[in-house]
Order: C-alpha cells, then sequence, then structure tokens
C-alpha cells in the first residue's frame, strides 16, 4: 500500500524505503525516517502531490512520488 | 580574542541567538534556511573580545544544498570554540549532528534551547546525565534571552581537530570500527580519511572508493540513531508524544483555498493601506518636516552668502531633489519590511511553501521560490542569496532567473508616481496589476526553462514545519529600525552619489560650462542617440533613456532622475511634471503604460547581477540580462502598439520575435548538452570514450 493511499492522522509503519535518489533517502534516513519508523499522515495537498508527514516528533513536507516509494503497515 | 561558532539544525534560534550575545539585530525568521552565509560580530566584555560567528544551518555534515556545505566547511576547519545549539523538542534528530562532531573528534558546548515549551507536556531532560553521557558540557539557555554572561567558555583555543586529528575515545569501539575495518581492509586508507569520509567529506579519494563508503550511510545512520536512543532512554523523560511544529490553527491556516485567498488579500491590502492610504500622509509628513527644517533653511544660508546660481541650482536640485524624492518612501518601505518580517516571524511562510508546492512544480519550481519571492518583494539581491538552501541545480538557477520579476521595493515608488499621475484613482489597481504580470511572466518563464534548458532531476520539497509564534513586537521593530538604516544609507551613498553624476552631467555643456537648459547637457546629447531603439515601444526620449541607462545600477534612482530632469523636488510636483509636454520628461497614456512595463521586466540591478554571476555564473548573467531586456521590449512593444495601432499589427511582430527566441533557446540547448564531463578525466575533454 502508498503513502498516498492510506487516511489521514492514521498511524502508520515504514516498511521499506525504496527510493532511488541516494541523496534524498540519506537525508530523509538522517531526519530520523527509517525501516520501522512509526508515520503519521497529517495533510494533503488539493493536488495530493505533496503532503505533510510527521516522523521524529517532527512535521516534514513529503512529495507524493517521494511517499509512494516508503510502503507502509498500519499500525 | 575568542572566536566561538555557533552552529545547529535549521531553525533552532541560532541567528536568535547571535542576536542576543552580540546585541545585534541580524536577519532571522521561523523558516528553514533564512541564514545562508556565515555573520559575525566582535563585542567586548569584561576586557576581553569575543568573536561570534552566526552559520547556516545543517541536519548532518554530509550536506545536502549549498548552504549546508557552507556551514560544514566553516564549522570544521575555522579556529573556534564551538556552541551546538540544539532544541529540547526535536533533541533526536538535532543530537545527530552533535554524534557526527564527536564522531570527527571536534569539541563543542552543547546549548539547549525552547526547554520551557518542551516542559509544557510534562516532559523532562535530565542535563546533567546528557552531559555524562556525552562527555560535553551541557547547559539549558533561552535564545532570546541568553547574555554573554551566561555562557561559561573554555579557553582552548586548539579546540578544532580538523587538522590535528585523534580518534575520539568516547566513539572508540562502538559502532563505527566495524566500518573503518572493512574500508581499511580494502582500500587501505588512514583512519581520519575513512571517519571524515563515512561524515560525507571526501578528500582525494577515488569515485569508486566513495561509492563503497556511501554505501555503508544507510546501515551507519541506523547505527548513529541506536546509539543516540540508547543515550536519550537515561536522559529523557517523555510523558506525551507531540508534534512539533503544528498547531491548532494549522487546522484552518493549511487549507490551500483559504491559505491563497488569506495571502493575496493581505498582501494587496497592506500595499493599499501602505502605499495609497495611510504611507502617503505619512511622506507628506516626512516631506514638509525636511523640507523646513533642513533644505529651506539651508537654501536661504546659501542666498545669503553667494549669488552663484550654478551652486544654489546644484543643492536644491542636484542633491536635495535626487534624495528627498526617494526619502519621501521611506516609510512605505519601512512598513511594507514590517509586513514580510510578520509573516516570517509567524512561521506562515512554511505552511505557504507547502500550500503553494504543487502549483509552484507545474512551473518547474517548488515551494521554496515562495520564500524567495516574498524576499524578492522587498530586495531581489538578498532574495537570489537565499536561493542557497536549494538542494537542486537547476531549481536554483531558475528561481534566481525568475526572481527579479518580482518587483522589489525600489521599483515601488516609480509605479507609484506614474500610476498616480496618468491613472488618479485606479493607479491602486495599476500597481497590483504589474506585480500580477510580473509573476505571471515568471511563472511562464518557469515552465519554458523547465521544458527546454533547465529541466529540474528533482524539485523535493523537503521542509520541516517550525511551530507557528506570536509575533515578536520588539524583533519586528528592530527589523523596522534596520531597513530604514540600510534604505537611508543606500539613499545617500548610491541615490545621492548617482543623483550628484547625473545632474552634473544634465547640466554640463560640451564647452563644459554650466547650463541650465538640459536639452544642451552632454547626457542628453548621448542619450538622444540611442533613443531611437526604443522609439517601437514608445519611449524614444532621451530623458527617459537617461533614466532607464541609471535605473540599471539601482531603481531608486529613476525618480531621483526624473526629478533632477524636470527641476522638481517634491512628489506632488514630479507627479505634476510628468503630464506637461514642455518637460524633459513626460508621457501620455500608452508611454506611461509602455514605460512602467518596461521597468517593471527590464533588467536586474547591477547589485543583483554581481550576486547572480557569483552564485550562478557569468552565462546565467548574461542569459538574465538579454532574456529580460527582450522581454521586457517585447511586453512593452505589444502593449504600446496595441494602444496605439491595434493588437493584430502587435501579434504579427511578436509571432515573429518568439520565433527568434525559439531559436536562441534552441541553440542554447545545443551548446548545453555538448557539454558533457568525461567519466575519465573528470572535465570537458574532446575525447571522450
Amino acid at each position: 500500500m502508498s503513502l498516498s493511499e492510506i487516511k489521514l492522522n492514521v498511524e502508520a509503519v515504514v516498511k521499506e524505503i525504496n527510493i532511488i535518489d541516494r541523496k534524498i533517502k540519506i537525508r530523509l534516513m538522517e531526519l530520523g525516517l527509517n525501516v520501522g519508523t512509526k508515520i503519521l499522515v497529517k495533510n494533503r495537498s488539493v493536488m495530493k502531490r505533496t503532503m505533510l508527514v510527521v516522523f521524529n516528533s517532527s512535521c516534514f513536507t513529503l512529495k507524493e512520488n517521494l511517499a509512494r516509494n516508503i510502503l507502509v503497515n498500519y499500525a | 580574542m575568542h572566536k566561538i561558532l555557533i552552529i545547529g539544525n535549521p531553525n533552532v534560534g541560532k541567528s536568535t541567538l547571535f542576536n542576543s550575545l552580540t546585541k545585534s539585530s541580524e536577519h532571522t525568521g521561523n523558516f528553514h534556511g533564512v541564514t545562508v552565509e556565515e555573520k559575525h560580530k566582535i563585542i567586548k566584555y569584561k576586557n576581553e573580545e569575543y568573536d561570534f560567528y552566526d552559520l547556516p544551518g545543517m541536519y548532518s555534515l554530509n550536506s545536502f544544498s549549498f548552504e549546508e556545505e557552507v556551514a560544514r566547511n566553516f564549522a570544521l576547519k575555522f579556529d573556534a570554540e564551538r556552541i551546538m545549539l540544539v532544541d529540547a523538542n526535536s533533541l533526536r534528530k538535532n543530537l545527530y549532528l552533535c554524534l557526527q562532531f564527536l564522531e570527527l573528534n571536534i569539541d563543542f558546548k552543547i546549548l539547549v534551547n525552547n526547554y520551557d515549551y518542551f516542559k509544557k507536556y510534562s516532559n523532562t531532560l535530565d542535563i546533567k546525565k546528557l552531559n555524562d553521557k556525552l562527555k560535553v558540557d551541557c547547559q539549558f539557555v533561552n535564545a532570546k534571552k541568553i547574555k554573554i554572561k551566561d555562557l561559561i567558555l573554555k579557553n582552548d583555543e586548539k579546540s578544532s581537530h580538523f587538522h590535528n586529528f585523534q580518534k575520539n575515545s568516547l566513539i572508540n569501539g562502538t559502532y563505527l570500527s566495524k566500518y573503518i575495518e572493512i574500508i581499511k581492509n580494502k582500500y587501505n586508507l588512514d583512519e581520519k580519511t575513512i571517519i571524515f569520509a563515512l561524515n560525507g567529506i571526501f578528500d582525494n579519494l577515488r569515485k569508486e572508493q566513495i561509492d563503497f563508503i556511501q554505501s555503508f550511510y544507510p546501515e551507519l545512520i541506523l547505527d548513529r540513531y541506536n546509539y543516540i536512543d540508547n543515550i536519550l532512554k537515561d536522559v529523557l523523560s517523555v510523558q506525551k508524544d507531540f508534534v512539533y511544529g503544528l498547531g491548532k490553527a494549522d487546522k484552518i491556516i493549511l487549507k490551500p483555498i483559504i491559505t491563497t485567498l488569506g495571502f493575496l488579500f493581505c498582501f494587496f491590502a497592506s500595499i493599499y493601506l501602505i502605499f495609497f492610504l495611510i504611507g502617503p500622509k505619512i511622506s507628506d509628513g516626512l516631506n514638509y518636516i525636511i523640507n523646513f527644517i533642513l533644505i529651506k533653511p539651508f537654501i536661504n544660508f546659501l542666498y545669503s552668502i553667494t549669488s552663484n546660481v550654478w551652486l544654489i541650482e546644484f543643492f536644491s536640485n542636484g542633491v536635495f531633489s535626487s534624495i528627498l524624492t526617494v526619502i519621501s518612501f521611506l516609510p512605505q518601505i519601512i512598513l511594507l519590511f514590517l509586513f514580510l518580517t510578520i509573516l516570517e516571524d509567524s512561521g506562515l511562510i512554511s505552511r505557504m511553501a507547502y500550500v503553494f508546492d504543487d502549483f509552484l512544480s507545474i512551473f518547474g519550481l517548488n515551494g521554496k521560490a515562495i520564500y524567495i519571492m516574498l524576499l524578492g518583494l522587498g530586495c531581489n539581491t538578498v532574495s537570489s542569496l537565499a536561493t542557497r538552501n536549494m538542494s537542486e541545480k537547476n531549481l536554483r538557477i531558475k528561481t534566481i532567473l525568475l526572481n527579479p520579476y518580482i518587483s522589489c521595493i525600489a521599483r515601488l515608488p516609480i509605479y507609484v508616481i506614474i500610476a498616480s499621475a496618468f491613472f488618479g484613482s485606479r493607479a491602486y489597481f495599476i500597481v497590483t496589476g504589474l506585480y500580477l504580470l510580473g509573476l505571471l511572466i515568471a511563472l511562464i518563464l518557469g515552465f519554458i526553462l523547465n521544458k527546454t534548458i533547465l529541466k529540474s532531476d528533482n524539485n523535493t520539497l523537503l521542509l520541516e514545519f517550525p511551530p507557528l509564534r506570536p509575533i515578536d513586537i520588539k524583533h519586528v521593530l528592530l527589523v523596522g529600525r534596520d531597513n530604514a538604516i540600510d534604505t537611508v544609507k543606500r539613499i545617500f551613498f548610491i541615490v545621492l552619489g548617482v543623483g550628484i553624476v547625473v545632474w552634473i552631467l544634465s547640466h554640463t555643456a560640451f564647452n563644459l560650462n554650466y547650463t541650465s537648459i538640459i536639452t544642451d547637457s552632454v547626457l542628453f546629447y548621448f542619450a538622444d542617440k540611442i533613443s531611437f531603439l526604443f522609439a517601437p515601444i514608445g519611449l524614444n526620449s532621451a530623458g527617459i533613456v537617461c533614466g532607464l541607462i541609471v535605473g540599471v545600477m539601482a531603481k531608486e534612482l529613476l525618480v531621483s532622475t526624473f526629478s533632477i530632469s524636470n527641476n522638481v523636488s517634491t512628489i506632488a510636483g514630479l507627479i505634476a511634471s510628468l503630464g506637461v509636454t514642455t518637460n524633459v520628461i513626460h508621457f501620455n497614456t500608452a508611454t506611461a503604460i509602455s514605460f512602467l512595463v518596461f521597468t517593471l521586466l527590464y533588467c536586474p540591478c547591477v547589485s543583483n547581477l554581481a550576486v547572480i554571476k557569483k552564485e550562478i555564473g557569468a552565462f546565467w548573467m548574461w542569459f538574465a540580462i538579454l532574456s529580460q531586456f527582450s522581454i521586457a521590449y517585447l511586453m512593452s512593444f505589444v502593449i504600446y502598439n496595441t494602444l496605439i495601432h491595434n493588437i493584430f499589427y502587435s501579434l504579427i511582430v511578436l509571432f515573429v520575435i518568439i520565433l527568434i527566441l525559439t531559436a536562441i533557446i534552441y541553440i542554447i540547448k545545443k551548446i548545453r548538452t555538448k557539454k558533457v564531463i568525461c567519466m575519465f578525466c573528470n572535465k570537458n575533454c574532446k575525447d571522450k570514450k
């Protein structure tokens, strides 16, 4: 299931990080995103390309194409 | 002298700490990446000098953008004491950078900010335990209120071990050892090189070696976080999970339609209030006071001591009129900067960046461009520098190139004066229309560049949301004061300087004698020679051409040049003079609109051009000059000829010009695609294999 399909305010756990761009993958991991990280989708823009994702006690913007590559399980 | 670097993650309050310690008022904001280059200030305390450096924020030593690279290089290579400012509310993430500094064995002191907010949720942090676990001095601070006496600084001149590396005894034997061993076995590199490479700093390593080391990063990051979690489980007591950044108000603010309409309403209402309702009244008052207290007594004094017409004219029309017409706009300039500061301080800009991100991505930009555009409303030069927080090169080039289409504060006086002269009560709509036209052209150009020569591989917006904060009135007023000082300095050093040169050239005849008839002057002669170039857009008056030429230096000079040319020293006088055909500078409705559009678009100012060259190179500086001039000419041509002929005539010529521009873009694209870097010699060599 892709991140963009899950409902808002439902906690999910990252199962796999499948981002091809190594620089962005590393940066997301440095910000605290990893396999097993609990994430929460707080908001989605009108075009659903950008979303607000909470992890590591902070709130980050995340593009839909990246979010799709973070596979999640509902907690 | 003590040299002290303030380092840390973005938006933890480094600039606020710097301002408190040095009693200065550097630009701060509730947004990621407000500081893009190092700033420093020396202060004296108890007969000792302290040189504080404020660095851009960085999440990691493995830099992601140019500003992070600037901060990293400075933080590592500069011999100084280091203060690592961390936010108690996102300590886990902040300690990641601390751990990297520990791996490199670089001494620093940790200051924990925003602990009051953290305590609100009944969470606690045992600072003594944190101190013991990390073997680093830790201290709670309030970045807004801290004074230098609150800091206990070590007098250790060799606190940086960058050049004199020794392994950290704390980290030695932990997770790092296994990576060092594997890499050492494969490439026989020394430990310093390996540890630095594991932190994203590669010194004389081959690509193959870098790739090998980088392949360990995901596992290494996990190890670092495990190490941090082990420390924090004994240090932190979190009673209630919370999200740092999002507040209750965000439920309303993050609705795209509300944010968009709210922002547009606030912005245009502010422009109306500042430039058409409150501002002019304050300006008139200021104008009257300066005239009454300074200018009139000085001119009367001159009359009493000399009858030299040249000298009296020089002061009354050369010196005073050039500064007075521009200084009249000082209240409006300060009010607009206050509006921008309130937006920045409150944390609303991050929300806007998020809301507008999707829309801007259609044009090859991302949400951060909103921040650049807002800064651009103040000064395009500052906003060009602010693009350093963008990680992708083409995205950054595009944003810098589109930035001058956003009308900076220096262009507003000329808009207001000409619009008021020819459109009376509709002037506000003309000024608003100019803003929107600039934005529209920037977006269209962004779309074209994104599809042709500046395709973005990724325009990802990876932005941390700061919490919404109440407005700090003191800070807003300090920014207002600083902007007033900056504007006055600019007026005195640039507007006055160039204004005097313009006055001398416009009152000197070819025999080098003084002339009161401006059409006999040297300046008029040369401007007249090239004015035919501007005939197709209706601006073939030598006086207007003079204004446009000096306007490239700084756009404020347009107003001062016009007032000098028409021999007036007040805004009201200048507005009245522009419709009189016997004056050197005069317009009719068609030429006024053509001039406004041309001024909006024609060229970045000299200081912005210097920044463009420095940041993205001479090629793009010339591209900015030529493309802006072409677009300005094209738009003015279409508008002017539509007003005096008909739209069909304009469209035919427009079609031909678009064909020429398409050919130019095609040629540039060809040139740029030829520049392929050779994978063997890492240069643009001819023998590509």
